[in-house]
């Protein structure tokens, strides 16, 4: 337990010796207890407790050996192995009513895996998770046999059993504290107090925080940027190339299976790497530092109102970046309905692959208001995201606005370097071992759908002849030829593919180069360009200030731009970039969700995505007709 | 009084906590929130809510609708 903040640890400590389960107690940050002065009697703190204590400092591998040494000795004494002879008795009159419920229970078939002083103490608490659990065990409700022996306590104490009990757990936490701890004279941290006054200051705090996540934003995707480029290169540059002179005299469908389905879907998931662990980094330095409660305490009341807490905000900021990593930002949050409900609506925060399918409709059709219309998108996200809030927050499995917030707010701490990088990499390995292989498998059956029968024209394929029978679904919002259509598809995989997508539908011809091989050379380019990422990143970290994710390519290509006026008109791009806002953002954010959530939420997600999309565009391009834009 | 009617820095003796929602009557009362406690209002967030208090040696953060069922007095 933490050391510097005993009296509220014991309280869990106590709930855990009534289960009378062996254990050792690691009074830990025991470095920082010492240093503000506290004082305390260990032996006398042993005799109290019945257990054995031990003072460690995690952080710096202070007393570990110790403590596993005992841990081992505790678990192996086999006397002790099921029970721990329990010492902290509450008042007498207490006392006697849990034992004159033991003594009916011991009439009862329990499953002996349940200490019965224990048992006796939930049923006297009203535990309804106890209570539920027990029915099951044994098929019969057992909470009338405790009703006697609450009602006396009730009638003594005049309060509610729940409350006594937490209260003379308390007294008794007290108690031994009283007699074993010496409290310096002056406990509060003032290092603590006097950032929390800045921090958290009327003025400042908000200021304070915007600037915060503004740093963490830019230092994330700009610093990850060059590192992205440099695996996507390496893995369909470099690695794809080689296999593809590998299988050079393999069919045609084996080749493109293996290098676009296979490379490509590990290129994918690889290229997400330094960005998970960029943002890991961050977000570890946020919580473990202790801003992370401040930034919920903050903003706490503008996220309420849509059925939100505080500390949903930073998945959402992270979410314009790029939605993956926002989803699994979530997990800073406690309450899995807050959870949930944050992981549902940061796909409607407008991350950076969207960028290029605005740049391409705006340059073809809005070039004066360029600037404008792709802030209006990433408006629309919000306003969408803020409407879905809304609906969502008053249904039964997000119902958010019912759950309090109690949000203890720590000391600040400097997180160690140790911590730090272990829990990026942590966080990283589990990416790549869960979201990996779903992604995988998705990108070889994306594969098939869109490439084949193998060697047909891009009007051929089985993604060309669903797309014909499904273009007149969408007459309502404008876009309805099928070459719009084939190119909604190749956008689950990767926003990134739309407009490659849409320059195939539309039979433009990319410009290819010739390719030379000469495996040296090109491993030589590799580990060049590796370096350059490496200072590429750190030019793009500290060398600017504006985030390089918002940075707009225009497209210039003319042909192109004719073709697309012969499918689209202002109103239906309009529309169509509309949907691409609001549609499933890529199969990586559904992994990510299928990671956090399971599939339930996973395919609620794909429905929602699906479905608000259809709705707003179609809303935007008959309400756009009817104002008489075209 | 109720303990979101309390000022920043005002200290409070907890009396008592409504009975009406019985989940968080003990969510409270495993907090610290019990009979006797004395509490402080370190602050409120800059857009009036929630409030963080101090008790029992560290601090909690929670909203004024909460705060609302917490009955205290002022010392």
């Amino acid at each position: 337990m933490d050391s510097t903040n005993l009296e509220r640890n014991l309280y869990l400590t106590l709930l855990l010796m009534e289960m009378e389960k062996p254990m050792v107690i690691a009074l830990n940050m025991f470095d920082e207890f010492e240093k503000s002065g506290y004082k305390i009697d260990l032996d006398k703190f042993r005799k109290y407790l019945g257990v054995d204590v031990v003072p460690t400092v995690a952080t710096k591998d202070k007393g570990l050996k110790e403590l596993i040494d005992k841990a081992i000795k505790v678990a192996k004494s086999k006397k002790q192995y099921r029970k721990m002879e329990y010492r902290l008795l509450f008042d007498k009159f207490i006392e006697n009513e849990i034992d004159g419920l033991v003594e009916k229970l011991k009439k009862e078939e329990l499953p002996n895996k349940y200490p019965l002083r224990w048992l006796a103490i939930k049923l006297i608490e009203k535990d309804e998770y106890v209570i539920q659990i027990l029915k099951k065990e044994i098929g019969k409700d057992i909470s009338p046999l405790a009703k006697e022996h609450i009602m006396a306590i009730e009638e003594r104490f005049d309060d509610d059993t729940e409350t006594i009990l937490t209260e003379a757990r308390y007294g008794i936490i007290n108690g031994i504290l009283k007699d074993v701890l010496k409290k310096p004279k002056n406990y509060n941290i003032p290092f603590t107090e006097k950032l929390d006054k800045i921090v958290t200051n009327k003025y400042l705090g908000l200021p304070i925080f915007f600037a915060l996540m503004y740093i963490v934003f830019k230092l994330t995707f700009d610093g990850s940027g060059p590192f992205i480029d440099w695996v996507d290169g390496f893995i369909n540059g470099y690695i794809g190339k080689y296999v593809g002179l590998a299988f050079s005299s393999a069919p045609h469908w084996i080749k493109s299976l293996v290098i676009d389905g296979i490379i490509g879907g590990v290129g994918l998931v690889l290229s997400f790497v330094p960005l998970m662990m960029f943002i890991y980094f961050f977000l570890a330095l946020l919580e473990e530092s202790g801003y992370m409660s401040r930034a919920a305490f903050v903003l706490d009341k503008i996220m309420h109102s849509i059925g939100l807490n505080g500390k949903s905000f930073i998945p959402m900021i992270l979410g314009f970046g790029c939605n993956v990593p926002a989803i699994y930002a979530t997990r800073a949050l406690e309450n899995e309905k807050d959870r949930k409900l944050t992981a549902v609506l940061v796909p409607f925060m407008s991350c950076g692959a969207r960028l290029p399918i605005y740049a391409l409709f705006t340059s073809v059709f809005f070039v004066k208001y360029q600037a404008s219309i792709v802030l209006l998108m990433y408006v629309l996200g919000i306003i969408v995201a803020i409407g879905v809030g809304l609906l969502l927050k008053n249904t039964k499995p997000f119902e958010t606005a019912k759950s309090p917030l109690l949000l203890e707010l720590p000391p600040y701490r400097i997180p160690s370097a140790k911590m730090l990088f272990s829990s990026t990499w942590i966080r990283t390995r589990s990416f790549l071992k869960k979201a990996g292989s779903i992604i995988l498998l998705a990108m070889v059956v994306l594969w098939a759908v869109i490439n084949l029968p193998s060697g047909s024209s891009p009007d051929n394929s089985y993604l060309a002849k669903a797309a014909k029978t499904v273009a007149p679904i969408f007459a309502p919002t404008g876009f309805d030829r099928w070459q719009t259509v084939a190119s909604i598809l190749p956008g689950v995989i990767a926003k990134e593919s739309v407009v490659g997508a849409l320059g195939q539908t539309l039979g433009v011809e990319e410009k290819s180069e010739k390719e030379k091989a000469s495996f040296i050379e090109d491993s030589r380019e590799q580990i060049l360009g590796l370096t350059r990422a490496v200072i590429d990143s750190f030019k793009n970290m500290f060398g600017s200030l504006t985030p390089g994710v918002f940075e707009i390519e225009s497209i210039s290509n003319s042909t192109f731009s004719q073709k697309i006026k012969s499918v689209f008109t202002p109103l239906s791009a309009f529309s169509y970039m509309v949907f691409m806002l609001l549609f499933i953002p890529c199969i990586v954010t559904l992994a990510a969700i299928k990671q956090e959530f399971g599939w339930g939420l996973m395919f609620f997600e794909i429905g929602l995505l699906t479905v608000i999309p259809y709705i707003v565009s179609t809303v935007i391009y008959q309400g756009g007709r009817l104002l008489g834009f075209h | 009084m109720k303990l979101s009617e309390l000022k920043e820095n005002q200290m409070a003796r907890v009396v008592k906590i409504d009975n009406s929602l019985k989940s968080l009557k003990k969510r409270l009362s495993d907090l610290g929130f019990v009979k006797g406690e004395e509490i402080e209002i370190k602050r409120i967030a800059p857009l009036g809510d929630p409030i963080e208090i101090s008790l029992k040696g560290y601090s909690l953060s929670l909203r004024k609708k909460e705060a609302e069922k917490i009955e205290v007095e002022k010392i």
